[in-house]
């Protein structure tokens, strides 16, 4: 599913960061959180109290602690008894907790080592490295802090190939393009070829490919998706905003807000494939259901969607549920992280 | 020298007064880095004019093996693939004026799947690196996870010969005084492919047979290796490598043996990969090794590696925040090394870092140079493939960001910063065996104690807390006690260096202090350094506790030297006091002391005296800085090239983690110059604030 010979380029460190912040804002609050207290420079020596990201490992035998410490802040020598982890993330202010008892990390290695084959992709290697974190996880060797939720399988990789194939299908491209101040700041292209993603594309070989935008994604959106369409595959799915509304929108879980914002041009989705019809789909009746004109100032969603329900009736058999296929929602996982990481880290 | 000599000198290029010599010319060791086989050949020459537009006269790339020679025995130096033709690229820098550096690896990283490697290496079982229970050693690296190679695989290094031998029928004849490349590096990041853990691997039937003739030779022979562990063994074949950590005093100096050997083992490797890039006819060149993040916990000594290569750099991919890691790692190589050097200064990253901000970038290379880094290869100068924020895109165009590298690579050739000397009269003795010992302490196993430090953390985070029978845990605490010594001078504004206790006794003489931290364990080694230090005149600093045996089990007969101070405990209290003590007693030097805290300098001398201030607000709040200058002087920002005349301080407003760099254009003469407030004071109340600018 992901190539060996992938392609990743294309940005200069504005558009990455721009990007990382959107889909993994915690990675880049890491940039600006201050080093642990032996190396932090501020004048009071205090460590700059954050959660974000931070970490405590706990390593024991099974009579005692062998070695504790919190990722920003060193050692917990006081520890003597690794206990409950959640009464530990308390206790030292850690957004995670991982207890390890001597040799589990060993073991692991170990089990991965046997059962990675040659010809094993990325995603299948990650699969099976998480399919022996869990047999240790379920064995108590290792445990986390917050508990991973059982519920959620491992997918297979011929499920995760089903879903991939719902997502970008063979020969096919995706395209997000982000603009501030009236610039492409940033964008990604994906793309799959010979079933696995072979090329992932930032705004500096988009602009390459399409030469001079306008600057309003509104009209914009086509130049890049015939650019792409010309130089790297037919577009399955293009969405196209500003940077801020899809930050918004990657964070509000509610039905309605992805309907409302493509309704009211905040986002532009084009081409859309039939899965997305179908969640948007949803996400209109849903609205609808609840008052549309209360809830969306007077934009008559219904009638803005008139065409698209009809598609969407027209495909609806044709595409198997994304939910049904991985067996969670990943869009609600999604925003649920990026919302659990903007909270404010301490009260 | 005769005619003959200084002809075959002229034919050579060596590493002299901070520059590689070539022939009458000198070249200092400023590169950038651009990699032909990722860019249409047809955007190399734009991508090199633009390189060299930043100020740069040499152009670094690396070889890739798996690209190269994509099937087994099928090499492609361009007869098939344009891009593959190295020979071109190196001809075109040539006709463009720049020098070549050229890293032929086998190993390279480059974000190359399988780090550079080719499948028919990695896949062939005799050279895959053996864990403890004989499995391959697996890297989990994006795009794919492969098994790393074993450094003592005797297949592995005939496969390297044959790639040697290819890399220099293109190679060879452009080296220097035929063409353009003056520099070589064999291998990258030479620490087992990050799969460092004490246990980890090398269990490779031809790594135990190297662990076994290490071991006599550590321990001059059978009966007394024996002795040592404390196994009567009948045979060298019954000498089996640990495996995991074992409690208790008899088994220390197995598992130290074990930890000493890691490092040789890399020595070792290094030194039959040159030998066998000369046999192949890359010679006559300064060749380079490059060590990654997490030095503190890695199985390497830079001083034991320059045995076998000319110089032995650090890589440098930092964020700001992490002011102290550049500081403490720059004074440790600075200190350790023939030359601090990095032939990676990161300007930009690959995408699955943490990101890097080109702020980061410039910051990280300018607190370097600061604390004494004296040459560094732009990594990447021209963007590629799996990379982004290179100050040059992949079209060889500038980004708005070049403009500042520019300046900076402007200001470092203009002042010569190459032969500028920072000067310090405080060395800090980072003792090996501790390193080693708190190596083998650790117990997150594949999690290493480097990939630790890498992250942030410290190397010792994840050490047991056993002592051994010694009196406290050494592991731990020499880590601590250093830092505390280094915030203390820190502090003070008294400058200093690290150096590693393998280093060539001479390095550690003509310091005025010189500090160690020992407790009950100590090698023979670190101990004569120290008695090398006392006798050019060093003040000793040493404990909290006195050597009594070493980490082959011998016991020590150390006495310190007269006038060593030892610490009692070794708190924090206790060495800011020990600090302050010294200052008083020695009249140590406060060049251009600032404040408030945290705002640090570092200054850098020729034969005239102070030539260039570094003025440092590492915190990320923004700070007014008071610099106190040992006379009026006319300063110039090496940036902008604004110039201001300053009277007895400087007063600067800093945002937060910022550097500024100064040229200081009227110099007082060559002598040691008391720049304490107190003794400012007098000098009147004349100050120079700067405007904005």
């Amino acid at each position: 599913m992901i190539s060996p010979e992938v392609r990743v380029e294309g940005w200069d460190q504005h558009s990455w960061t721009l990007l990382m912040g959107l889909f993994a804002p915690g990675v880049v609050e890491r940039m600006r959180t201050a080093e642990r207290a032996e190396d932090d420079p501020s004048p009071d020596g205090a460590p700059e109290r954050t959660r974000e990201g931070a970490l405590v490992i706990v390593v024991d035998s099974r009579e005692q602690v062998l070695a504790a410490f919190h990722t920003s802040r060193g050692r917990a020598d006081e520890l003597d008894d690794a206990g409950d982890p959640e009464a530990l993330a308390e206790r030292f202010g850690a957004r995670r907790v991982l207890i390890v008892r001597e040799g589990a990390l060993e073991e692991l290695v170990e089990r991965i080592a046997l059962r990675l084959r040659p010809d094993d992709d990325y995603a299948t290697q990650w699969l099976t490295l998480l399919r022996a974190l869990r047999e240790l996880t379920a064995a108590g060797r290792i445990r986390i802090w917050p508990t991973p939720k059982k519920s959620v399988p491992i997918p297979s990789p011929a499920t995760l190939k089903r879903a991939l194939d719902l997502l970008l299908p063979d020969g096919r491209a995706i395209v997000f393009g982000l603009w501030h101040a009236q610039e492409l700041a940033t964008a990604v292209v994906l793309r799959r070829r010979a079933g696995a993603i072979d090329l992932v594309a930032g705004p500096d070989l988009l602009r390459e490919w399409a030469g001079p935008l306008g600057g309003d994604f509104r009209r914009d959106y086509r130049v890049l998706v015939d650019a792409v369409t010309r130089s790297v595959a037919p577009v399955h799915l293009g969405v196209f905003a500003e940077a801020e509304s899809l930050r918004r929108l990657l964070r509000r879980p509610e039905a309605g807000a992805w309907a409302a914002a493509a309704a009211t041009r905040d986002l532009v989705i084009h081409p859309m494939p039939p899965y997305l019809a179908v969640a948007l789909g949803a996400d209109v009746a849903n609205s609808a259901a609840r008052g549309a004109a209360a809830l969306l100032g007077g934009v008559d969603l219904l009638r803005a969607f008139r065409p698209l329900l009809g598609y969407v009736r027209s495909r609806v058999s044709e595409v198997a549920s994304l939910t049904a296929t991985l067996g969670f929602n990943p869009l609600d996982a999604l925003a649920q992280n990026l919302r659990q990481r903007d909270e404010p880290d301490e009260p | 020298m005769s005619r003959a000599g200084n002809t075959a000198k002229k034919r050579r290029v060596r590493l002299e007064g901070g520059v590689l010599r070539v022939g009458d010319d000198e070249q200092p060791l400023y590169s950038g880095a651009m990699h032909y086989f990722r860019l249409r050949p047809e955007r190399w020459r734009a991508g090199l004019v633009a390189l060299k537009d930043l100020g740069l006269e040499m152009v670094e790339t690396y070889v890739p093996w798996s690209v190269h020679e994509r099937e087994r025995g099928k090499l492609d130096f361009g007869q098939g693939d344009p891009r593959l033709d190295l020979g071109r690229f190196l001809d075109m820098a040539a006709e463009e004026g720049l020098r070549a550096f050229v890293r032929p690896g086998p190993h390279i990283n480059a974000e190359l799947t399988d780090f550079g490697l080719p499948r028919f290496v990695l896949e062939d079982k005799a050279v895959q690196a053996r864990s403890p229970r004989q499995n391959p050693v697996i890297l989990s690296f994006p795009p794919r996870m492969f098994p790393v190679p074993s450094y003592a695989s005797d297949t592995y290094h005939r496969l390297v010969g044959g790639w040697f031998d290819a890399v220099a029928e293109v190679v060879k004849p452009r080296l220097y005084p035929d063409g353009n490349v003056v520099l070589l590096q064999v291998d990258n990041e030479a620490t087992g492919f990050f799969r460092d853990g004490p246990f980890g691997q090398d269990y490779h039937p031809d790594a135990v047979a190297l662990y076994r003739r290490f071991l006599l030779a550590r321990h001059g022979d059978l009966e007394a290796l024996g002795r040592a562990h404390g196994e009567p063994y009948a045979s060298v074949d019954d000498v089996v490598p640990p495996t995991e950590f074992r409690p208790g005093r008899q088994a220390l100096t197995q598992l130290l043996d074990w930890a000493a050997f890691r490092e040789h083992l890399m020595e070792h490797a290094l030194g039959r990969m040159r030998r066998r890039m000369s046999r192949a006819g890359l010679s006559g060149v300064p060749v380079v090794h490059n060590l990654p993040l997490g030095d503190g916990g890695q199985a390497a000594s830079v001083p034991a590696l320059e045995k076998t290569v000319s110089l032995v750099g650090f890589d440098y991919y930092h964020a700001a925040r992490e002011h102290r890691t550049i500081k403490r790692r720059t004074l440790a190589l600075a200190g350790s090394s023939k030359l601090a050097y990095a032939p990676e200064m990161g300007a930009g990253a690959p995408p699955w870092f943490t990101p890097l901000s080109h702020e980061d970038s410039l910051y990280c290379a300018q607190v370097a140079c600061a604390y004494g880094l004296r040459g560094f290869n732009l990594y990447m100068t021209v963007d590629r493939d799996r990379w982004y924020g290179a100050p040059i895109d992949a079209m060889g165009r500038p980004r708005p960001e070049a403009r500042a590298w520019k300046a900076f690579f402007a200001f470092l050739t203009r002042t010569r910063f190459f032969e500028l000397e920072r000067k310090a009269e405080v060395a800090l003795v980072i003792p090996r065996e501790y390193r080693r010992l708190a190596r083998i302490s650790h117990t997150l196993g594949p999690i290493s104690p480097s990939t630790l430090e890498a992250i942030g953390a410290s190397p010792v985070d994840a050490c047991r807390r056993d002592t051994y029978g010694f009196s406290e845990p050494i592991q731990l605490r020499y880590w601590h006690m250093l830092a505390s010594f280094a915030r203390a001078l820190t502090a003070a504004g008294i400058p200093y260096l690290a150096i590693d206790s393998d280093a060539p006794p001479k390095r550690f003489e003509g310091y005025a202090v010189v500090y160690s931290p020992t407790w009950e364990l100590a090698d023979d080694e670190r101990l004569a350094a120290l008695d090398a230090a006392a006798n050019s005149g060093a003040r000793l600093v040493i404990g909290p506790r006195l050597p009594e045996v070493d980490s082959r089990g011998r016991a020590t007969d150390w006495s310190a030297p007269a006038g060593t101070l030892v610490l009692d405990a070794g708190g924090d209290d206790e060495v800011t006091e020990c600090v302050a003590q010294l200052d008083q007693e020695l009249g140590l030097a406060h060049p251009f002391r600032a404040h408030p805290t945290p705002v640090e300098t570092s200054v850098h001398d020729d034969a005239d005296g102070p030539r260039v201030l570094f003025v440092i607000n590492p915190s990320r709040r923004a700070q007014r800085a008071s610099v106190v200058l040992p006379r009026p002087m006319r300063l110039r920002d090496a940036l902008s090239l604004t110039a201001l005349d300053a009277g007895a301080t400087l007063e600067l407003d800093l945002p937060g983690q910022s550097c500024r760099i100064f040229e200081l254009e009227s110099r007082p003469r060559a002598r040691r110059t008391s720049t304490r407030p107190e003794a400012s004071a007098n000098q009147g109340e004349s100050k120079a604030k700067e405007s904005a600018s």
